[in-house]
């Protein structure tokens, strides 16, 4: 069963994408800041970080690119998700180490068919 | 009346009173050589012959006013009562005996009937006639208490007096014509001096006024000129007439003695202005009695009238009056007429110096050396320098860095070479800052020749402020729209996750009744998304940070995704989706997100519009002409309720449905046609409308099969196809 880490500040979004992915089989474990998920994803114990990108403490982008110098961490693919779909937004998290991108509100069967993508290319 | 011609009584006299006599009648001529004078003339005369040893009582003379007739009695003695320049008029008494024919009247005894001067009742006159050179000039009247009180040689006497009296105001009257002759030619003279000096029109009709007061030696004097256009009399020179000056006093034609004159342009004159009916009601407290006019005259034309007034109410305008007054008239007349066309040249001529000169531009002319002619006040202002400190200067030298030198001397010559400069640029001013500049370059040429040219610097610092503060507000209104769609977008992210959760926990538990809501809490917060979405989509292009993602994407797929996305939306309204496609679409290199998008528009567009009828999708591959790239073609039918011409006109506008009422019927924002044209264009392609009102519409969507744009492109509200 994949472990996937869901760090997302929002309290709604976090139960209700969290409930939907553990439906569809997966393990979810959360983060309510960018703190918070750079600390919990360092352990490298997930085998995927859904990073909002909009984030407190320490934003998404920000969040990840500390991740991608963890030795632990630093190969665990990340799929940002961000409500900002301005132009630049894309390549931003790509930039910052992100493996894919999602907009938000999250439309679950576009979400988890890039989430198998990178599964499976593992 | 008697009319008694020769001395008849016998002579009282001795020969002791004969020389007294001789002597009286030659001190009598000494005094006469001696007046300068007609009055002193007349005054030595009448001194002379009121002697004792002569024993007349009265001796008067009387002279003939050449310009009214009237007699005037210049010098009396022996009758107190007379008024100085008593004025008689002509025909009556005895004094006017040798005036009718030359001879000397000897009237023994005077009645009552035969007098004209009421003083006497008894005694005897004798009326002797003055003249010059035959010409009867007046009378020397002399009368004794006591009739036939003349002896033969008395009348010898009174007779060799007149004939003195004749002589030397002859020779007086014959020294002051020449005077005034030469007064006249100085008069002339200054006046045609005034005229070639040019001076102002006003200065120069006070003088010639001025002048002809004097000539005339009246106590008043006007001169207006005449306005053709508003038909009025205009005073421009006065000369003590009325209280206050009158210059600035108009008169309508016909109005009073000057507007009478410019009516019937012929002379006037006036003996008594108190007692003439035609006075201008501006003119009615006056100080003057006899009043002329003439009109000035230029070609025919009237110019203007000239006046002169005396308050002397004894003095009365005559002929040669009228004549030193006409003497004036055609230099006035010219002055006028030549200070007209001056000042309509003048008038010009300040016309464009005050433009120049208040214009809020800065304007510089140059020579063709291009040194500094001249500059405005805006000029002055905008650079910091005089007049003084750049004229003659290199204005290139002057207003430019180092940076700009090369490029301003560059544009000066392009003016210089009849080409018209317009470009927007740095200038430096006086205390060294720099000014942004929009600068104008024309070359001034006059009759073909080049004079240099003229520059006109526009200061657009407060422009591009302006320019640089809407930019600041159009990316705040864009950041606005962005930050709001994104609050807006997260609870929306909220309601449709739950309500898809708990459909799949319903779907799973078997509820039915409860699926179908939470289908429509769903759709309907899918529905204001897409809202949301065109919004900020809109509000992306226009703040030119729409973003293509551009991948390679099987077409026939793409379609397929849209019309099973659109089936509920076309099945609402009873109506059939009919799919028409080429067998081999192939892939396109686009953004497939936006073609989606589009079709999904134009598709729902349909549904939405049309009843029970069809919706057709078209799509066909289409090899691109000269061997360029391939051309993809959407085709979008329905059979709904179509538009009329007006409504496609503003279609792709944004926010513009056909009308507010057809927003509350169908819905929807009416962004959605303004993206898809937007969208098709930056991706190198356009969209068009076909469509009858009652039959339907065909929207066409037409694209590059490979479109390799940027990234991210820059766009207008309006941009042009690629």
């Amino acid at each position: 069963m994949p472990k996937i880490l869901l760090v997302e500040d929002n309290e709604m979004n976090r139960d209700m994408l969290s409930r939907r992915l553990q439906r569809k089989g997966y393990e979810v474990a959360i983060a309510v800041d960018g703190l918070q998920g750079v600390e919990m994803g360092r352990s490298g114990d997930y085998d995927l970080i859904l990073m909002d990108m909009s984030l407190p403490e320490l934003d998404g982008w920000e969040a990840t690119r500390r991740l991608r110098t963890e030795p632990e961490a630093g190969a665990i693919p990340i799929i940002a998700l961000t409500a900002h779909a301005m132009a630049g937004d894309r390549e931003k998290a790509l930039e910052a180490g992100c493996d894919d991108y999602d907009t938000k509100p999250i439309e679950l069967q576009r979400l988890l068919s890039k989430m198998e993508a990178l599964l499976a290319s593992e | 009346m008697s009319d008694v011609r020769s001395p008849v009584s016998a002579s009282p006299e001795t020969s002791n009173d004969q020389g007294r006599r001789q002597a009286a009648l030659l001190r009598l001529s000494t005094n006469i050589a001696a007046a300068g004078t007609e009055s002193e003339i007349c005054e030595a005369v009448v001194q002379g012959l009121y002697d004792e040893s002569l024993g007349y009582d009265f001796v008067a003379v009387l002279l003939v006013d050449e310009a009214t007739g009237d007699r005037v009695l210049t010098a009396s003695v022996g009758w107190q009562e007379a008024p100085p320049s008593l004025r008689m008029q002509p025909g009556k008494g005895l004094s006017e005996l040798p005036l009718l024919d030359g001879e000397l009247h000897y009237t023994p005894q005077v009645t009552q009937a035969s007098r004209y001067l009421p003083t006497r009742n008894e005694g005897s006159e004798v009326d002797v006639p003055i003249q010059i050179n035959k010409k009867l000039v007046g009378v020397l009247v002399v009368e004794s208490n006591r009739p036939h009180a003349f002896a033969s040689d008395d009348l010898e006497i009174l007779r060799a007096a007149a004939i003195q009296a004749g002589i030397a105001i002859g020779r007086v009257r014959l020294l002051s014509a020449e005077r005034q002759r030469a007064d006249e030619q100085e008069a002339l003279l200054a006046t045609l001096a005034d005229l070639s000096a040019q001076l102002k029109l006003s200065t120069l009709l006070q003088a010639v006024l001025e002048r002809a007061v004097a000539l005339l030696k009246v106590s008043h004097g006007e001169l207006a000129i005449y306005e053709p256009e508003k038909q009025e009399l205009v005073v421009v020179a006065s000369q003590k007439v009325g209280k206050k000056d009158t210059t600035g006093v108009r008169m309508k034609l016909g109005e009073g003695a000057m507007g009478q004159v410019a009516q019937t342009r012929k002379p006037l004159l006036i003996p008594n202005y108190e007692e003439w009916a035609g006075q201008s009601p501006q003119y009615t407290q006056v100080e003057f009695q006899a009043v002329m006019v003439a009109p000035l005259l230029m070609g025919g034309q009237l110019v203007g009238a000239i006046a002169v007034m005396d308050k002397d109410p004894n003095r009365q305008f005559g002929e040669d009056d009228l004549r030193l007054l006409n003497m004036f008239a055609p230099q006035a007349a010219v002055a006028i007429e030549n200070a007209r066309l001056f000042t309509a040249a003048q008038h010009q001529r300040q016309y464009f110096e005050e433009l120049v000169q208040n214009s809020p531009v800065a304007i510089v002319t140059l020579d063709v050396n291009h040194d500094v002619v001249s500059c405005n006040p805006a000029f002055q202002q905008l650079y910091g320098y005089s007049e003084e400190e750049v004229a003659g200067r290199n204005l290139d030298d002057l207003i430019t860095t180092e940076a700009t030198r090369m490029e301003a001397v560059g544009y000066t010559k392009q003016a210089l070479d009849r080409d018209t400069v317009k470009v927007i640029s740095q200038r430096q001013r006086k205390d060294g800052t720099l000014v942004d500049v929009e600068v104008l370059g024309v070359p001034v040429i006059v009759d073909g020749e080049e004079l240099g040219l003229m520059a006109l610097y526009h200061d657009i610092t407060e422009l591009l402020e302006a320019r640089k503060e809407a930019e600041a507000a159009n990316t705040a209104k864009s950041q606005f729209l962005a930050n709001m769609s994104h609050e807006l977008r997260t609870p929306l992210n909220a309601i449709i996750g739950y309500s898809e959760m708990l459909y799949e926990e319903v779907a799973e538990t078997d509820q039915g009744e409860l699926s179908d809501d939470l289908q429509k809490i769903r759709g309907a917060g899918q529905h204001l998304l897409s809202l949301i979405n065109d919004i900020l989509d809109l509000s992306k292009i226009e703040a030119g940070k729409m973003e293509l993602v551009t991948e390679d994407f099987d077409v026939r797929a793409t379609i397929d995704e849209v019309t099973t996305t659109v089936q509920p939306l076309v099945e609402k309204n009873d109506n059939r989706l009919d799919i028409r496609c080429d067998d081999h679409l192939g892939t396109m290199h686009s953004d497939p997100t936006k073609v989606r998008q589009m079709l999904l528009n134009l598709l729902s567009n349909a549904s939405k519009f049309t009843d029970g009828g069809t919706i057709t999708l078209e799509a066909v591959r289409r090899t691109g002409a000269n061997g360029g790239a391939d051309i993809l073609l959407f085709k979008v039918s329905d059979s709904g309720i179509g538009m009329t011409v007006e409504q496609m006109k503003k279609l792709f506008e944004a926010f513009s449905q056909a009308e507010a009422s057809t927003t509350r019927k169908y819905g929807g924002t009416g962004l959605g046609l303004a993206i898809t044209r937007h969208f098709c264009r930056l991706m190198g392609g356009d969209v068009t409308v076909e469509s009858k009102p009652g039959v339907g519409s065909t929207f066409t969507i037409e694209l590059p099969a490979t479109f390799e744009g940027p990234g991210m492109i820059e766009t207008d509200a309006e941009p042009a196809p690629n």
